[in-house]
């Protein structure tokens, strides 16, 4: 297989992105959002963040040791979102448990990331909230909300995430809150959503991959984080949103092939 | 894409010609010339002229690749599955030039004839495909790359300057080889091409990402695919052409720039096709931070080759440092399973950079997907003809993968000319 990578001297002078790179630059965008977190929440969310991160980095270590390759820190932007995402009332073994199922079946079993088809801390939120009883995902604030800007703005700039995604998405979810609701409640949405469609539905690896496709992929995240909204009142839930992305990541393959079809139906017709 | 990540700040080169320094071996490359196989027409010692053939296509004798200089073959390496490797020419003065002719360039034939017996027809190369074309095939349309594809290479109206004829001479030769437009790529300024008739048509790309390549012009102009074929040329190739029918005389020079983090005075030189780069930059390098070997490519940092002798279609010489070798200690026990070198090649993130950096209309991660596995029939449908090895030279740095989808697209390509 070396036959197919780079020359040496164009790795060394790439200026693009790498697996470690990328880990790098959300780690980074994870931070400020993690920091209001501890803020909030006080010490107790530290000992969710410890476990968290113990939990996925034995876990990615095991897979690397039986696969020979090098620990890469991936899964430690999955601890940081889902310390970020449950509160500290929940027991610290079913954080453990709810964060190995989502790196292992997640990202892990498919070959690290870059290979899975669901955002990793979805899928351990998703686990938390289906399979203990009381165990809830903390709600976000508007700090919170705030918090995620900054991060966004890396993430964009750098092309990790898409801005079709987030437009679309955002702008699905304004319109039907709209239509339920009036405007009255849109403070509250804006407030609520931008951690979750940040991290979880525009994770680059879950979502749709073709420009087309990232539109309709939004507006599917958008529509289904209402459809799953359970909260009277205009608040999100943040469980909406994992299960909003989880299923939205699941149509992504579909939402591609339909988009490539309607793309090489495209060039045929122009290139005869 | 993050500007701490980019790690290569060189100065842009002075856009004035010099002469560069005389090169006393030349040579012609079978890395210019993928899939050919030659047949020989001289041997090792063998007196040539310039302009004289010194191998031939096996598979279309006519089209014969003509030595830039006169000399003496110095030696001749074939590659794997007889391919060329290298076939090197040393000058000798006091040769009798070739006289200069007039030639009646007037008919088709004429001109077909006299590019090929003159060793002008590798200049071309179609689209779909990037291959020298057959010499009784006639293009949609011809496209001459009057753009430079990077901020470091030379700038075509500097080179181009004070030549306007020869160039139009050459462009009214092309015309002859096609019922279709010949499209004059250029950057925005006064048309090169104007007033040469309603079938030698300029085209005007604004400055950006991509806008030097002949895939993005012919991506917008006159886009190809199966049974639909055009031919790209370089500017400089045309102006070599021009000065053929004016002059009678075969002159492969060339302008490059000499550019990169070792060059001593980023610029351009005039030398010959084929240069030998050892001789050419020998007064133009300086030494590297703490003592960094020299590492010279032909064509640009992101394009280019390493190479010890100047490329047919390269108008660019890269001087880097070179990148250390990798340290190989073997080690042992447990945490000696973490200190490898990581998986590679890495995972793809379909990032949205990725479409930043391939300008033509496809969709980019299935299009790599399909490339990263070989699989030439879904490549074909998403657009694989249309491009060639320079157009993924920016896909690949931008992806996480860090894999050369430029040697994954000549593999898909080769595979598809097959069936063609």
């Amino acid at each position: 297989m070396t036959g197919w990578l780079l020359d040496s001297h164009l790795m060394q002078q790439r200026s693009g992105w790498t697996p470690a790179r990328v880990t790098l630059a959300q780690l980074v965008a994870l931070v400020v959002p993690m920091g209001v977190s501890l803020a909030e929440r006080g010490s107790a969310q530290i000992a969710v963040l410890v476990t968290a991160s113990i939990t996925c980095l034995v876990w990615e270590l095991a897979f690397d040791l039986i696969r020979g390759r090098s620990l890469s820190f991936h899964t430690v932007t999955t601890a940081l979102i889902v310390s970020v995402l449950v509160p500290a009332t929940v027991p610290l073994w079913q954080i453990a448990m709810a964060a190995s199922f989502g790196v292992v079946f997640g990202e892990l079993v498919f070959g690290g990331r870059g290979y899975g088809i669901v955002s990793a801390a979805a899928a351990a939120a998703g686990f938390l909230v289906f399979s203990f009883a009381g165990a809830g995902l903390s709600e976000p604030s508007e700090s919170m909300a705030l918090a995620t800007l900054p991060g966004a703005v890396l993430l964009l700039w750098g092309g990790l995430i898409s801005w079709r995604v987030l437009a679309s998405a955002a702008a699905a979810l304004i319109a039907a809150e709209l239509t339920r609701q009036g405007a009255s409640g849109l403070p509250t949405v804006l407030a609520t959503a931008p951690f979750g469609l940040v991290f979880l539905v525009s994770d680059p690896v879950a979502a749709a991959s073709t420009q087309w496709g990232r539109w309709v992929y939004g507006v599917l995240a958008g529509l289904l984080i209402v459809l799953f909204d359970t909260l009277a009142g205009s608040a999100i839930a943040p469980a909406a949103i994992v299960f909003a992305s989880l299923l939205a990541s699941l149509f992504a393959p579909l939402i591609d092939h339909v988009t490539v079809t309607l793309i090489v139906g495209r060039r045929g017709r122009r290139h005869g | 894409m993050l500007p701490w990540f980019r790690t290569e700040h060189a100065r842009l080169p002075e856009q004035t010609v010099h002469d560069g320094a005389p090169v006393g071996r030349i040579a012609l490359l079978g890395a210019d010339l993928p899939g050919l196989r030659p047949k020989l027409l001289c041997e090792q010692g063998s007196r040539i002229k310039r302009g004289q053939a010194v191998f031939h296509d096996r598979a279309h004798p006519e089209v014969v690749f003509a030595s830039p200089i006169s000399g003496v073959v110095e030696s001749i390496t074939l590659g794997p599955r007889r391919s060329l490797s290298a076939l090197v020419i040393r000058r000798e003065t006091g040769h009798h030039e070739p006289d200069p002719v007039k030639m009646a360039m007037s008919s088709a034939t004429a001109v077909r004839a006299a590019l090929l017996a003159n060793g002008f027809w590798p200049a071309f190369l179609t689209r779909p495909f990037g291959r020298i074309p057959a010499p009784d095939a006639a293009p949609e349309a011809i496209f001459v790359t009057v753009t430079a594809d990077n901020p470091h290479a030379p700038d075509p109206r500097v080179v181009l300057a004070g030549q306007h004829e020869v160039f139009a001479a050459g462009l009214k030769a092309l015309a002859l080889l096609t019922d279709g437009t010949v499209h004059v790529c250029q950057s925005q300024g006064a048309d090169i091409a104007a007033g040469l008739g309603d079938r030698i048509r300029g085209a005007f790309f604004s400055s950006g990402a991509a806008s030097g390549l002949a895939g993005t012009h012919i991506h917008r102009l006159h886009p190809v695919g199966w049974g639909r074929s055009v031919w790209s040329i370089g500017y400089q190739d045309v102006l070599s052409i021009g000065r053929l029918i004016e002059t009678g005389i075969p002159d492969c020079s060339r302008v490059v720039a000499i550019v990169g983090p070792r060059a001593k005075q980023p610029r351009l030189l005039r030398t010959v096709a084929g240069a030998s780069l050892q001789e050419l930059i020998r007064e133009e390098t300086v030494t590297g931070t703490g003592g960094a070997p020299l590492c010279v490519l032909s064509g640009s940092a992101e394009n280019g080759r390493k190479a010890s002798w100047l490329g047919r279609y390269h108008h660019q010489i890269t001087l880097l440092d070179d990148a250390p070798k990798p340290v190989n200690t073997p080690e042992r026990g447990v945490m000696a399973r973490f200190r490898r070198a990581s998986s590679m090649p890495a995972p793809l993130v379909p990032t949205a950079a990725l479409e930043r950096a391939l300008s033509l209309d496809v969709p980019v991660v299935p299009f790599l997907r399909a490339l990263s596995v070989g699989d030439a029939e879904t490549a074909s449908r998403l657009g694989c003809l249309e491009m060639v090895e320079e157009d993924l030279a920016a896909v690949s740095l931008a992806c996480t993968s860090g894999a050369d989808y430029r040697r994954m697209l000549r593999h898909v390509l080769d595979e598809l000319a097959e069936d063609a």
